[in-house]
């Protein structure tokens, strides 16, 4: 049974940090993880700041330099946006295949981003686009690249006076490929089991800018340098592109859980990695 | 599509007007509308709240029971243990329903008392202003416990030494087949395979979770509306609380699924007891996380199959050795047992045969009734192992079937004689065609075709002297009546009765009204389980229809001058079958029958064909009576890279006899392609030393609705069935071939066989692994 809890609903973003600041709450987005998680037992808080009826939260703002997303757009809210195919390819391809249509109606992007979970989904595409997240407080405001994020296990540099407000990136360069792909023990409604985004960019049969991202294979989603730093500069052969998935998969510590060994995240890492460069490279190239 | 069929029990072509038919069933309308109600709708005056401490270890002595506290806690009242109830505290948790039980030793403590046995065992109950604060007091109650040494594994079970959780043995039922000469029929074989098999646990997932509302009512009858799939448990609440029969009222509105989890008794005891003590209603909704542990999950099986068969592809003996685990309680374990062991050779002619079955007792979720009861999970092995056969003889695996498919005539696994269709092979034959082409294998995706047929019986264990009442009236005013306390339980089970008894009296089943689910009012009709709703109950309905037919007739063949025979019913009139302008309405007709003191109503009982039982020694007898065959395939692509498997199409053809409404029946036929995929691909409890791990919709995995594959339903008509208009149960036989099928699909696939299930992307993947490994050796 869901404990019972107090909850403001502030109509205003100062109210709200206001409410953050003073009353010491939690905020409260679309609740798809705070209430199972209250439910269950593993999140104890019973102070609680609705984001629900701020305005000004819940937008996309597309121009030449910037995709911005308010912190309170919803899953469905991205796939919806029929500019977001070209926008953030994969963080399209994130969005649709993220739960089912009820909770994609209520999930936002902010609560994603800011739950911390190593296979929250939309963060590796995040991370692949190099964005950046926007945090406010009574006392001011501050943008952290999304890569600076993450500290460890759902644990970020987010103080708790602080709110994200929003998410934002530079639109992908021309060409370029941007992928996504969740494995997971069934199509609807599941936890990611290991998730891969990647970035490639190419110019003159070089590859001009490779990011890449796993999810669930370590204590919080993490950009895979080192094999990024392979591929940069470089036209990518199998064999290149087996390396850098064998330095992507060096960089995972996963565990074993419920879902899967640890033995097979490593493995999957490695072959999805591998599997979304090749498919990049070839679109690119 | 209707064949030609020349079974025994075929019934010759008949002009149905509805039955058939697609039509919306009459539940439709009011659960579209959201105005359906469920047994957790029900609020009444002064109504308070239940909840259940359920123990949250497996196996412990239960030292001390402290409930002062929730006691003394304002707005509770009342807190009950097993020292506050009736000496016995059991209740009998046995084949439920007509026949009554108490054949096997099946009753269960109401709650636990020295010690619990399982996960989940229930040890106090509590009722209160709200269910916020029953909750309260349940965190006041402390328990204190000893953890003692459990066993958890069903062949460990049987192990001498081994901790005892039922009887002196931990062997809470054991079968045997003799038949034949094995020795002699392995001797006559070219080839010998020997494989075994195991599956997991599954949950039944219902919607509805358990739900009731009891109270007593003015005349101090104990009532109670539950969910529940089975009415006839008032019987086993009354001997539970030692009151009469006769002074408790049980009830199932609309149920929001069962599968055989609402089979035995849920929550209906607790409540019973909460109402008596505080003489108020009281309500319960079990939580999600408490229906996990509330009710028995399928049976994990562990089957052993040795096959001898010629290079030809005949079978010429089969050695099996089927374990199931029971779990902490016995519950329908003997039964499902039995099941298993009919199920094992699947729908083959199997001549000289041994098994031994034998269900053990663990500290493990007691098992209990589960859509396909036992069959399934028989039929699963035996379907692999089918697979395997083929692949070692290098024969196609339909051909090897076919060499081998049981027909009419023919003794199946007890010697029972099987006299209706058998049309394995056309159905077969069917599935395979309407899954088309086989895709080329294409960079990490590969693709496979899996078959899977089955034989899986309708109605209940004749030794059980099943029957089922029905009754059919025509209103004055030519509308039509059915009062039949069967459940709906969500698979058309009252609308069935409107549209049988409405073709029988030529009225649309839109304009009949059926009284369902309540035994009080209604005549009893027996649980709706087995897959014999439809069989018994529509029995019933056809006969007492029949009855009031003829007496209608009668009277009319006098008003028209013509012989009963040459009168039809249909269309609200009835009318001279070579003349149909002379005729009257149904409405005139009921007037006039009624003015000339026609009996216009009918209470009939159906009794399915009785037997006394099976040879122990031989394991020979008769055991039920008929059975259902048909065939499912599943086309599959399987990413090597990852192991996942999607389902792309799953295609389920089968002989359901008749059917009755063709709209219901492809429902089953798609709801079982989920439940099978759910089994084959993704379900299971995960216990840890007997405690469940994964006891949420978000860890415990069934299909969702972007896992739907494709799906056709194939239905074939041979009117050779023991239901109404030779229509035979098709709940869960459309059930029993999916998972095999769509496990056979990803051996097909991968080249490779994996025997444990579910087929998880991790196995998949260590099994395509392991093959590489193997190739890259050789
Ligand atoms: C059935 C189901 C399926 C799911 N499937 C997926 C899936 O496929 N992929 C996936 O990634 N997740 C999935 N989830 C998890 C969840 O839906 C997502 O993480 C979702 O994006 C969380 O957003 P929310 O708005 O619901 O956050 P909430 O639950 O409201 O909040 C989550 C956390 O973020 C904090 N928070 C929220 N907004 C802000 C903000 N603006 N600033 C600071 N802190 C904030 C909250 O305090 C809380 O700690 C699923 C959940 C369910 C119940």
């Amino acid at each position: 049974m869901l404990p019972p809890f107090e909850l403001s609903q502030p109509q205003t973003l100062p109210e709200a940090l206001r409410a953050l600041a003073e009353d010491g709450g939690q905020p409260l987005a679309g609740g798809t993880n705070l209430f199972p998680d209250l439910r269950s037992g593993r999140e104890k808080g019973d102070q609680f700041v609705s984001l629900a009826l701020v305005e000004g939260l819940r937008y996309i703002k597309h121009t030449e330099q910037r995709i911005t997303l308010g912190s309170g757009t919803t899953m469905s809210d991205i796939v919806h946006d029929p500019k977001m195919e070209t926008a953030a390819p994969a963080l399209a391809a994130a969005a649709k295949i993220f739960a089912g249509t009820m909770v994609r109606t209520a999930a936002t992007i902010g609560g994603n981003v800011c739950c911390g979970s190593p296979s929250a989904d939309t963060v590796p595409p995040l991370l692949t686009l190099a964005a950046d997240v926007t945090l406010s407080s009574a006392s001011g405001e501050r943008t952290v690249p999304l890569d600076e994020f993450y500290t460890d296990y759902k644990k970020t540099v987010m103080k708790p006076d602080e709110l994200l407000t929003s998410v934002s990136w530079a639109p992908p360069a021309p060409g370029s490929a941007h992928l996504f792909y969740k494995l997971a023990r069934r199509k609807g409604d599941a936890i990611t089991v290991t998730g891969v985004s990647v970035m490639i960019a190419a110019d003159a049969g070089k590859c001009t800018t490779a990011r890449v991202a796993l999810g669930s294979v370590a204590p919080t989603v993490f950009r895979a340098h080192e094999a990024e730093d392979l591929l940069v500069g470089q036209a990518l052969t199998p064999d290149l592109i087996e390396q850098a998935a064998k330095a992507a998969a060096h960089q995972c510590s996963p565990i074993d859980d419920i879902r899967a060994t640890a033995d097979y995240r490593l493995q999957t890492a490695h072959a999805l990695t591998r599997r979304l460069i090749t498919q990049a490279w070839k679109q690119v190239a | 599509m209707n064949q030609v069929d020349t079974s025994p029990n075929a019934i010759a072509n008949v002009n149905l007007r509805q039955v058939g038919k697609n039509k919306p069933r009459n539940d439709a309308p009011t659960k579209v509308y959201g105005k359906a109600i469920y047994a957790g709708d029900f609020y009444l005056e002064d109504m308070l709240f239940a909840k259940v401490l359920h123990s949250d270890r497996a196996c412990a002595n239960i030292k001390s029971v402290d409930t002062s506290a929730a006691k003394a806690l304002a707005g509770v009242h009342s807190v009950l243990t097993a020292d506050d109830l009736p000496a016995t505290n059991a209740v009998m948790t046995d084949m439920p329903g007509q026949v009554g039980g108490g054949t096997k030793n099946t009753k269960q403590p109401i709650l636990a008392k020295e010690c619990v046995r399982f996960h989940g065992e229930p040890i106090a109950l509590v009722a209160a202003e709200s269910y916020e604060l029953a909750q309260q007091a349940l965190e006041l109650i402390v328990v204190d416990y000893e953890e003692t040494e459990g066993v958890y594994d069903a062949f460990e079970a049987q192990e001498p030494g081994s901790p005892i959780v039922y009887g002196d043995d931990n062997i809470v039922a054991a079968y045997k087949i003799r038949k034949g000469d094995i020795e002699k029929g392995f001797a006559e074989a070219d080839y010998i395979l020997e494989n075994t098999f195991s599956s997991q646990y599954q949950e039944q997932a219902f919607l509805e979770p358990e739900a009731a509302v009891a109270w007593l009512d003015e005349h101090d009858i104990l009532n109670i509306r539950s969910s529940t799939q089975v009415v006839e448990h008032f019987r086993a609440v009354a001997d539970a609380l030692g009151l009469p029969h006769n002074r408790v009222h049980l009830q199932a509105p609309y149920v929001g699924g069962g599968f055989g989890g609402k089979e035995v008794m849920t929550i209906e005891v607790w409540l019973a007891l909460l109402a008596m003590d505080t003489k108020r209603p009281v309500k319960l909704i079990q939580t999600r996380e408490n229906s996990f542990i509330s009710h028995g999950p399928r049976h994990p099986f562990t089957f052993t199959h040795k096959t001898g068969v010629t290079k030809d592809g005949k079978i010429t003996a089969m050695k099996i050795k089927a374990t199931s685990d029971a779990g902490a309680y016995a519950k329908l374990s003997p039964y499902i047992l039995l099941y298993a062991t009919v199920g094992a050779t699947g729908p083959y002619r199997v001549d000289n045969l041994w098994i031994d079955s034998t269900s053990a007792a663990t500290n493990n979720l007691p098992t209990c009734a589960y859509r396909g009861f036992g069959t399934m999970q028989a039929n699963t092995a035996c379907e692999a192992q089918m697979e395997e056969l083929a692949k070692l003889i290098g024969m196609d695996s339909l051909e090897l079937r076919r060499k081998n498919f049981i027909q009419t005539g023919d003794p199946n696994t007890t010697g029972q004689i099987i006299r209706s269709s058998v049309w394995s092979d056309q159905c077969a034959t069917k599935a395979l065609e309407a899954l088309g082409d086989r895709p080329e294998n294409a960079d990490h995706l590969v693709y496979g075709h899996g078959l899977a047929c089955y034989q899986q019986s309708y109605g209940r264990i004749r030794w059980m002297k099943d029957t089922s009442e029905s009754w059919v009236g025509l209103e004055m005013d030519g509308t039509l009546i059915v009062r039949c306390a069967v459940t709906d339980i969500g698979a058309g089970q009252m609308s069935a009765l409107a549209q049988i008894a409405g073709e029988v009296l030529g009225v649309p089943m839109g304009e009949v009204t059926v009284y369902f689910g309540d035994g009080h009012v209604n005549p009893l009709a027996g649980t709706s389980t087995a897959s014999r709703a439809l069989y018994m109950t529509g029995k019933a309905t056809e006969l007492a229809a029949v009855n009031v037919r003829d007496n209608l007739l009668e009277c009319m063949a006098e008003y028209f001058g013509v012989s009963a025979g040459e009168l039809d019913l249909g269309d609200s009139k009835v009318f001279v079958l070579d003349n149909p302008e002379r005729c009257m309405s149904t409405k005139e007709m009921a007037k006039h029958c009624a003015a000339q003191g026609v009996h216009r109503h009918s209470l009939e009982i159906y009794r399915a064909p009785p037997s006394e039982g099976l040879d122990p020694e031989t394991g020979q007898g008769e055991v039920f009576p008929d059975f259902t065959y048909g065939a499912h395939a599943a086309k599959v692509s399987v990413d090597i890279d990852t192991g996942e498997v999607t389902v792309i199409k799953s295609v389920g053809a089968h002989d359901v006899g008749q059917s009755i409404n063709l709209r219901a029946v492809e429902g089953q036929i798609e709801g079982s392609a989920l439940m099978g995929q759910g089994f084959a691909l993704s379900e299971e409890l995960i216990l840890e030393k007997g405690v469940l791990k994964n006891g949420s919709f978000s860890e415990y995995l069934i299909p969702t609705s972007e896992d739907v594959p494709e799906i056709e339903s194939i239905v074939l008509e041979s009117r050779s069935g023991l239901g109404p208009f030779g229509s035979k149960g098709i709940g869960e036989p459309v059930f029993a071939p999916v998972a095999a099928s769509i496990v056979n699909a990803v051996a097909d696939a991968i080249g490779t066989r994996i025997h444990d299930l579910p087929l998880t992307p991790e196995k998949v993947l260590a099994a395509v692994n392991a093959k590489q490994t193997q190739e890259a050796a050789e």
